[in-house]
């Protein structure tokens, strides 16, 4: 890595200064005690899982370089990751639509809601394990919902554990929406006022003010939200495990299942599947990455 | 005339379907929490009481609730003064390679935690880590993405001008982090301190896997009341057990902010 450090500048009739150790030295310095325990954990958790996968480290028996992990794993990975993309792409375009509405009014010019903003950030630190119990008493059959609506339990649709993940995709959508309100609504609480009053005196009406300014100041924020609640749903446990059905299983599932087997030659599977979705993650997150650059370049 | 109207009310049917959404899932846990029984078709319990609140307490809630108080306190006890340093050498501009350390040090936010904890766990036991402080270790790490965002925004918009000052006037490079960049930014270290705080509050999957059942925190005691059926009263105030800490705090930290901005 290089380096660009202009030569210390020296201007004529003042002292010398004392001397110190280079700035950027002493910088690095400050961040290694947190980089450390970064590079050590994360890189030592996915060199394990890489060897593990690929039966360089078996718990039993002689290593040897093999992707008979992978492919007795293949079956149940297809389907598992069709299954955690869907839920993840569902939760999120719900998360992402119903967040910006909630930080649109919480951040309008007129009648702005106050009671929005505070139920939003009220709800950002309530654990996912809790989002998906509460959702599961509302919307089991005999849930909470079922009572308000008055349907019997015999003809309540199937939303936990049934065919179309619905009570899964709730639980995340509810938990992101707040997380991506409170994100969008700092970023327009900050900036759009002054950009909106101007659009409007110069005569821009309601819907052209929300197309051509708010929505364009939003959309870096919504997209970065967006980015991360969709890599945070897919490797995501607790929920699908709680409120899913017993198969295809999500990714998160199918490892900790494999994993916590007793039979120990499932042990590769899971590190393969594990292997799998941190790919995965990081492929999306460098797509996402791309496309925001490119939308902050346009303008 | 009467658009004005109907925008005005669309957008109040709107408003209040958003608060719809963002509250309904938390009335069950309120009503349940208290519901000694309630059967269906009933709307409320037939029975208020506290039958969940016993049964909580007999499964070990109370053990489980110092756990994790524990265990999220010990997380932004470190978290916080490790993503402060780097957040200040960050802000500083001054880090060689300063994009390639940011993105190492936010890469836990993108990897999948279940991923990490089972690649971990089988090197843990290989080196016989002691499996609470694998616990601590590895949420730790998921934490400090959270408190270096936030310290480097911090440190971002301080203004290292008081600092200088305090040193022209002979303060010792200790004496001026405690006595001026400490007060400055204490909202940003409480609201860094908060979100290291809920990653250990609120972790599951990293505690079962690396914990190996012997670490019972209190999502743990939540998951295994919600996964047998029948014990609703009981789920629900597990589940409000683990929403209040978070939200009093979160309080505390809305108010330390104020503060400081003022």
């Amino acid at each position: 890595m290089t380096t660009r450090e202009a030569p210390p500048a020296t201007v004529p009739g003042t002292p010398a200064p004392a001397p110190r150790r280079r700035p950027g030295l002493r910088a690095f310095l400050l961040v290694l005690p947190a980089l450390v325990p970064v590079v050590a954990v994360v890189g030592a958790a996915l060199t394990s899982a890489l060897l593990l996968s690929l039966g360089l480290a078996p718990l039993v028996g002689e290593p040897g370089l093999s992707l008979d992990a992978y492919r007795s794993a293949a079956t149940d990975l297809g389907s598992s990751l069709r299954v955690s993309i869907a839920i993840a792409a569902a939760a999120t375009a719900i998360a992402a639509a119903v967040g910006l509405c909630l930080a649109l009014a919480a951040t309008a010019a007129i009648r702005r809601s106050r009671l929005l903003g505070t139920l939003a950030a009220l709800t950002v630190p309530i654990p996912h394990l809790v989002g998906a119990a509460a959702m599961g008493l509302l919307l089991a059959d005999a849930g909470v919902l079922s009572r308000l609506l008055g349907v019997d339990p015999g003809s309540w649709p199937p939303l936990v554990g049934g065919r179309w993940w619905i009570a899964v995709v709730a639980e995340y959508a509810w938990k992101e929406s707040a997380f991506v309100a409170l994100v969008v609504a700092g970023v327009l609480s900050s900036r759009a006022a002054s950009y909106t009053e101007t659009a409007a005196l110069l005569g821009a009406g309601r819907w052209a003010r929300l197309r051509h300014v708010t929505l364009p100041l939003a959309a870096p924020a919504l997209g970065a939200t967006a980015a991360i609640s969709f890599v945070y749903t897919l490797g995501s446990y607790e929920v699908a495990a709680l409120l899913g059905r017993a198969h295809p299983e999500p990714l998160a599932v199918l490892a900790f299942r494999l994993f916590t087997s007793i039979d120990l030659a499932a042990r590769p599977q899971a590190a393969a599947v594990a292997v799998t979705t941190a790919v995965l993650a990081l492929l999306v997150v460098l797509v996402a990455l791309r496309a925001l650059r490119n939308l902050a370049a346009e303008r | 005339m009467s658009t004005v109207r109907i925008a005005l009310a669309a957008s109040r049917t709107g408003r209040g379907l958003l608060a719809l959404w963002l509250v309904l899932p938390v009335v069950p846990l309120l009503l349940w929490a208290f519901a000694d029984s309630w059967a269906f078709p009933a709307l409320l319990p037939q029975d208020w009481g506290t039958r969940g609140l016993t049964e909580a307490s007999a499964a070990g809630a109370g053990g489980a609730l110092a756990r994790s108080t524990l265990l999220g306190a010990a997380v932004a006890l470190l978290a916080t003064p490790l993503g402060a340093m780097a957040g200040r050498a960050l802000a500083s501009r001054q880090v060689p390679g300063s994009t390639a350390v940011l993105a190492v040090l936010l890469s836990p936010l993108v990897l999948p935690p279940f991923a990490v904890a089972l690649g971990l766990d089988v090197l843990l036991l290989r080196l016989r880590v002691p499996a609470t402080l694998g616990v601590v270790v590895l949420l730790v790490v998921a934490a400090l993405p959270y408190t270096t965002i936030t310290m480097r925004a911090a440190y971002a918009a301080h203004d290292r001008g008081f600092e200088d000052e305090a040193r022209v006037l002979g303060a010792t490079r200790w004496r001026t982090v405690r006595s001026v960049q400490l007060p400055l930014l204490a909202p940003a270290l409480a609201g860094a301190a908060f979100l290291a705080f809920l990653v250990g509050w609120s972790d599951y999957i990293v505690t079962v896997l690396v914990g190996g059942g012997r670490l019972t925190t209190l999502p743990l005691l939540l998951a295994s009341a919600a996964s047998a059926t029948g014990n609703d009263a009981q789920v629900a105030v597990l589940s409000l057990t683990s929403i209040l800490p978070p939200v009093a705090l979160l309080a505390v930290v809305g108010s330390l902010g104020r503060r400081g901005r003022r």
